[in-house]
Parts: C-alpha cells; structure tokens; sequence
C-alpha cells in the first residue's frame, strides 16, 4: 500500500464526525492538531495527484514559488479566530476547511518545498517563527474573547501551544545554522 | 568499523581483549561504580531498618526516625545508585567503543563527579539533622532546609556536565567517522544523555525558579501542582532512563554472553528513539489521582503512558527470539528443551535473564496502575512500593548487578574468578527469593489498605490494621534476606575491583545477524528526534500547564509536617 492510500485513510479519519467533534471542541487540539494533521493527509495524498497529473504542476509550479504563496495563504487564513469560528458554526465553512486544508495547502506543500532553494527554505521557516511569536501574544494577552466558541482559558492555552512551537522552530533553525551535517555524514 | 570487526574473530579470542581499553578512563568508570556500590550498601540497611520497622519489630530512636531513613533510602537507591551506575557504565562503553575518551570529556566526567558528590554531601547533612524528611519526591508544600536543595541543584550540574562530555565524545567521533553509525552502545548512551538532558530541565525549573525562592522566603507561595508536574516529567523520565540503561545489556551484552548475535540493529535503534520522543510525557501517570487535571488530559496521557508499552513488547519478543535462536544452534530441540542450552550457572547470564522475567509482572503491574479507576485502589499504598521494588530493585538492579560481574574486572583489568561467579549466582538467587517476598507481600497489603510512607501503626488496634501484620512480618523476612544479598554483591563488586587475580577482560558486545538488513542513516539525525521530542513535550505539557497557571488556586506558604 503507498503513501497516498495512508493520507486518505487519515483523511477520512479526520472526516468521521465524532473524532471530528472531538478534536474541534478544544481550541488548541482544533488549530495545532486537526488543522496540521488535515495538511500531513494531503502531503501524503499529494504523491496520487503528482502521478495523475504530472503536466499540472510542472506547468503552474514550476519553481515551487506558486505553490508555497498558496500554502501560506492558506495556513495564514486558517489561523484568524474568525475564521476558527465561522468553521464551527457554518457547514459550508467548515467543508471548505476540510477541503482546502489538505488538497491545497498539502498537496502544494509537498509540490513545492523540494523545489525550493534553501534561502525560500529558511525564509518560509522564519516568518512562520514570527507570526507564531506574534499570534501567541496577540492569543495570551489579548484581553478579549476573540473566538465565540471558545473561552478565554482555551485562547490563552493555544496562545502558548504557539509560544511553544515557535520555540521548537527557533531551535530547528538554529540547529540548521550552527550544525553543518556534512561534517558528520 | 574496526573495533566491531576485530570482536568477530570471537569472544575467547586473546589478540582483542585488550583493545579498546583506556586506563585513564577505566578510573572514573571505576569511582562511578564504586559510589554506585557504597550507596547500595548504606541504602540497603536502611531499607532493613524500614522493613523492621513496619512488621512492628524495631522502633527507630527520635533522633534517626523512620521519615528521615525513608528520604535517605529513597535518595540513596533513586539517585544515587542508579545515576552513579548509569554513568560509569556508558562512560565506559564510550571509551570502550570510541577510541577513548578525550582529554576534554574526561575533564567533564570529573568535574561531575565532584559536583555531585557535593550536592549529595549538602543535601544528606539536612536529612540527618531532621530538617529534610520531604522524602526523595520533595512535594511542596512540604518544606525542606534551603541546603537540601541547594544540594539538588549541584547534582543536577553535576550530571549535566556527563551528558555535556558524553555529547562531546559522540560529536567528535562523528566527525572523524563520517557516514559510519554510532557503535550500539555509544547509541544507547547519546538516547540516555539526551532524556537526562532534557528531563533535568523540568527539575531544575522547578528547584531553582520555584522552591528555592520560596524557601529562602523571597516569594509567599508557590503553586504547587505546577511544581509536582515539573517533577514528574523528570521522574518519570529517569524511570525509563534506568529502563533503557537496562535494556542496553538486554539487546547488545546478553547475547554476548551466551555466544548468539544481537537482535536487528534497526529495530534497536527504533526502540531506542521511540523510547526518546514519547518518554517525557508519561510523567502524568504518576498524577492520575491529582485533582485540577480534567478527564480528557488524563485520558490522553495514559494514551501516552500506554504508548511506551509498545516498544517494551518488541524488546520482550526481541529478546526471547534471540534466546530461543542461540540456543537452537547449539543443539536445543523441541518447544521448550532448548532451554537447557541456557547458560544458567553464569551469573553474567542469570542475572539479566531473572531481571526480564520480572518485567512481565512488573509491566502489568504497571498497566494496572496507569488505569484511573484501578490506581484508585492501589494509589498511596504499599502496592506502589511493592511495583518500585519489582521494576527498579529487581528488573533494573539485578540487570546492573549481572553487569558488574564483567564491568568491574573489565574496568580494573582483572577477571571474574570461578568463586567469584558462584558467589554472584547465589546472591542472584538470594535477591530474587527476597524480592518475591517483599515485593509480593508488599503488592497484597497494599490491596489490603496498608499505605505507604507510614511508619508502624496498629492505628488504635484497629482490627483491618491488625490485619496487614502477617503480611509486614513476610515483608521483614524478604529484606532481611535482601540485605545479605546486599553485602554479598557489595562484597563481590569491591573484590573484583580490587583483589581478584590480575588478568584482561573483554567488554561484550554482541555481533548483528549475519543476514541483517542496513540500518538506515536517518536514526543518526539526533537533530530531528529531538525537534520531534520537544513537539510532542509541548502537544502534551501546554494544556493543562496553562491550566494550573492561569486558574490557580492560591499559592501554598511553606510547612514542615514534621
Ligand atoms: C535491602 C533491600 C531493600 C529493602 C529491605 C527495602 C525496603 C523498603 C521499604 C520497607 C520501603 C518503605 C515503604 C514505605 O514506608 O513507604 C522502601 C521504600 C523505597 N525503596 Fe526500598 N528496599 C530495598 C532496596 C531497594 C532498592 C534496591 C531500591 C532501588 C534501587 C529501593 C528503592 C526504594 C524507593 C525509591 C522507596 C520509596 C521511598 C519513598 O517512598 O519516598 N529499595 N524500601
Ligand atoms: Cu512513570
């Protein structure tokens, strides 16, 4: 079985209401888990597209730049709380999370990183670091509910899931600058 | 990798015994284990005394009461011994494997040894003065004297500085070998110098940021479930650094020893980097009775406890499988006369091998207790230092005693004499006995009621009280024959450093199977694995941490309960 027969499985795992229902009933499992897992889906499902349709993306993502600006914007639009919110409340909304999430914002991701020069690499890492450092503060110390369905506790605990993550990153990064792995392989 | 090659030729082979041998590193290896050996032999009596203590057969003096002697038995066995064994072993395999340590890293095993001993010496002078019964868990808002954990503080520089060598050593030898994996053993240490590196940051916040503020009286409060999470997410991990220290000489010494090969090196690697990302978050089943953590996070977390099983079962069939394979060869027949062909009457063998077996109850033991409702039983009670004494003193310790019967000659260039070796298998027969009796009667009494850290009580001759006595007085009986096991290993490990005849031993470490497949070299990207291990830190941390800090309930002032 290939990869892309495992991201549907995951897909439609994390299509099934109740894991759904789950997941989207805590603010910072619904943003940092559901959302990147619905992403992974579509970077494994990615391999089926690429085969299909080899023409594609040799054709619009050439370089990989389209691809990535699609991803960015994508994540980008899926981490307003406003939008969090219409998710949970509008259908439609919501199947356009579950739709655009993996197929656009996966399959372009794994399209387009292997193409990029490490320079896009690292400036498509730095300015995830830094809107996360922005969204964990705007998240922590906003004094205000930003999201209907979510209460301020379960604002703040995301807030630092973001703190969190950028520091992960913050380290990845620096491991990639000071450690050559050349010198050790 | 030449070193491995050189083994091929075969374990009894003269020209390779002594390679590979460093005498200026043989000589921490050597202080390390001596400690290790010492703190056994002190903390053993005390356990004696305890388990005297609790079938109601000696009362301790006011001055030296039974909360003082628990927190320096706990200390002694917890910290001291297995920290102690831990490093001085994987210090000598990377000597061993590397090509000798470097001048620089040899500076750092040191300058650690020296910090700890000094943190140790701090914190022991409170507890004898009766101004540290905390036990070994230091929950606030008990309080100690600011010296115990000033003492805590240097000992974790101190083992901080062996990960730092250790890194060091790995590093370099990287450098000069690339491409090459890092030989088995050396791979086990960087996995065990990595959770120990990263588990000591959650102690050290909370020692140095938390409780040594408040002790000193520079702040009011402090915010007491923030710290037991901190000190669990240590815990915990140390638990399974211990775990996996053992299971170095499960996957790579055994098989050594009774002449068959090491199990996939592949899989190896896997169980070790799997045990590396998922181990920090386990702490929590140590808190599932806590309150102020809510369902859903608790039921995520014995996911997570649950997780580590996984690796825990491919080593149990991993081992057997190599077993049953080694013996076919040399002749076992049928579904269970191959066990014949074990080496029974070697103590390097026999030793480990009791050590597994343990781990079957240990392990469900363990899953029982990972179980909310089920730990509502057992939580607090002697069941828990009945499964303590199961996993730590049996399935971790006996697997370190087994070592200590080629460790030590190999470090002090002697050998395990005859005597020696029958000594060892007696003394692992004495052990094993002991422990069934107290852990077993400690696993029943726990069912019973009896709770643990308590001195002897009949509670007003309460009649359920009276009930656990018979059990108390089988607990005695198995210490008291712990303790002779005790002196006898003790006596064992000091005469193979010192005394027995002079001679070479070699360092055992087991060949793969001829028909292996390649290790990938993704396993050495120790980069990721720890980016991964901090992710899944944080996915398991941030939730209900931020939950006790920002709902907190007031912080508590410091007490001390006794
Ligand atoms: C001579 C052998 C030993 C005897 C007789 C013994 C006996 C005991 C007893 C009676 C307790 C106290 C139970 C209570 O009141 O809660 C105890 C606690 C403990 N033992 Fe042992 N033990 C022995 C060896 C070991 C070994 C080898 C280890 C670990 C390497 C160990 C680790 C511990 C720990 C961590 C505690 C818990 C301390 C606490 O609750 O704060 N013991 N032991
Ligand atoms: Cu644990």
């Amino acid at each position: 079985m290939n990869q892309s027969f495992y991201g549907l499985l995951l897909f439609i795992f994390l299509v099934i209401p109740p894991v759904a229902n789950f997941m989207e009933s805590v603010m910072v499992i619904h943003m940092h888990m559901q959302m990147p897992m619905l992403v992974i889906a579509g970077f494994l499902m990615a391999r089926f597209f690429q085969k299909r349709f080899p023409g594609f993306f040799v054709k619009w993502n050439s370089n990989g730049l389209p691809g990535i600006l699609l991803f960015v914007i994508i994540m980008v639009y899926w981490m307003l709380p406003r939008t969090m919110d219409e998710a949970l409340t509008t259908q439609t909304v919501e199947a356009f999370k579950f739709f655009s999430l993996p197929f656009l914002a996966g399959v372009s991701l794994r399209n387009s990183w292997k193409k990029l020069s490490s320079l896009g690499k690292n400036v498509v890492i730095i300015s995830f670091t830094v809107m996360f450092i922005g969204l964990g503060w705007l998240y922590i110390w906003s004094p205000v509910q930003l999201c209907n369905n979510y209460l301020l506790i379960e604002q703040v605990t995301l807030g630092w899931a973001f703190l969190t993550t950028a520091i992960g990153l913050v380290i990845y990064l620096g491991y990639n600058f000071f450690i050559d792995p050349s010198a050790y392989e | 990798m030449k070193m491995e090659a050189d083994l091929k030729t075969g374990f009894k082979d003269k020209t390779n015994k002594m390679l590979g041998f460093y005498p200026e590193d043989a000589k921490i290896s050597k202080s390390y284990i001596a400690v290790a050996f010492i703190a056994l032999l002190v903390g053993g009596f005390l356990g004696l005394l305890q388990g005297l203590n609790r079938a109601g057969l000696l009362e301790l003096p006011t001055w030296f009461n039974y909360y003082q002697v628990l927190t320096a038995h706990g200390l002694l066995l917890i910290l001291v011994l297995t920290a102690f064994f831990t490093i001085g072993y994987f210090y000598a395999a990377l000597s061993h494997n590397l090509g000798g340590l470097l001048p620089k890293v040899r500076k750092f095993a040191w300058s650690g040894f020296v910090i700890k001993l000094i943190g140790f010496v701090l914190a022991v002078i409170p507890i004898l003065m009766n101004e540290a019964s905390v036990m070994y868990t230091f929950y606030p808002p008990m309080a100690a004297h600011p010296v115990f954990y000033i003492g805590l503080a240097l000992i974790v520089v101190g083992v901080w500085m062996c990960c730092i060598g250790a890194f060091i050593q790995v590093a370099n030898w990287r450098k000069n070998h690339k491409g090459q994996h890092v030989p088995i053993l050396s791979y086990f240490a960087t996995g065990v110098f990595v959770l120990l590196f990263f588990a000591l940051m959650f102690v050290a916040v909370e020692v140095l940021f938390m409780i040594i503020p408040w002790v000193f009286g520079w702040v009011e409060t402090i915010n007491v479930m923030v710290a037991r999470t901190l000190f669990w997410a240590f815990g915990h991990t140390l638990v399974n650094i211990w775990y996996l220290t053992a299971v170095s000489a499960w996957y790579v010494v055994v098989p050594k020893i009774i002449g068959g090969k090491r199990w996939s090196d592949l899989l190896t690697r896997v169980v070790i980097i799997a045990l590396v990302i998922m181990n920090i978050t386990g702490g929590f089943h140590h808190q599932i009775i806590d309150p102020g953590i809510n369902e859903v996070v608790k039921f995520m977390h014995v996911f997570m406890s649950l997780a580590i099983g996984f690796p825990s079962l491919m080593t149990a069939f991993a081992l057997f499988a190599v077993f049953e394979r080694t013996a076919r060869r040399k002749g076992g027949k049928g579904l269970v006369g191959w066990w014949k062909k074990m080496p029974w009457g070697d103590v390097r063998f026999l030793a480990p091998f009791i050590a597994m077996v343990a781990f079957i109850p240990a392990g469900a033991g363990g899953i029982a207790q990972s179980t909310n409702q089920l730990d509502q039983v057992v939580h607090n009670t002697m069941w828990i230092v009945g499964h303590f004494h199961l996993t730590l003193g049996m399935s971790v310790v006996m697997t370190f005693f087994g070592i200590s019967y080629w460790l030590v000659p190999y470090i002090s260039n002697r050998v395990l004499t005859p005597q020696i070796n029958r000594l060892g298998v007696i003394q692992t027969w004495i052990w094993t006995i002991g422990m069934i009796f107290m852990s077993g009667s400690m696993h029943y009494v726990g069912l019973l009621g009896s709770p643990r850290r308590t001195s002897y009580s009949t509670y007003g001759d309460h009649a359920t009280a009276l009930g656990w006595d018979p059990y108390l007085m089988l607990l005695a009986v198995g210490g008291t024959l712990l303790i002779i096991g005790v002196i006898l290993q003790v006596y064992a490990v000091f005469n193979m450093m010192f005394f027995a005849p002079k001679g070479e031993t070699e360092f055992p470490i087991a060949e793969e199977e001829d028909n292996a497949t390649k290790t990938p070299y993704l396993t050495e990207r120790w980069g990721l694995w720890i980016v991964i291990m901090l992710i899944v830190v944080a996915m398991a941390y941030v939730i209900p941490l931020t939950e006790f800090i920002v709902n907190a309930p007031p912080g508590s002032p410091p007490f001390k309960t006794w």
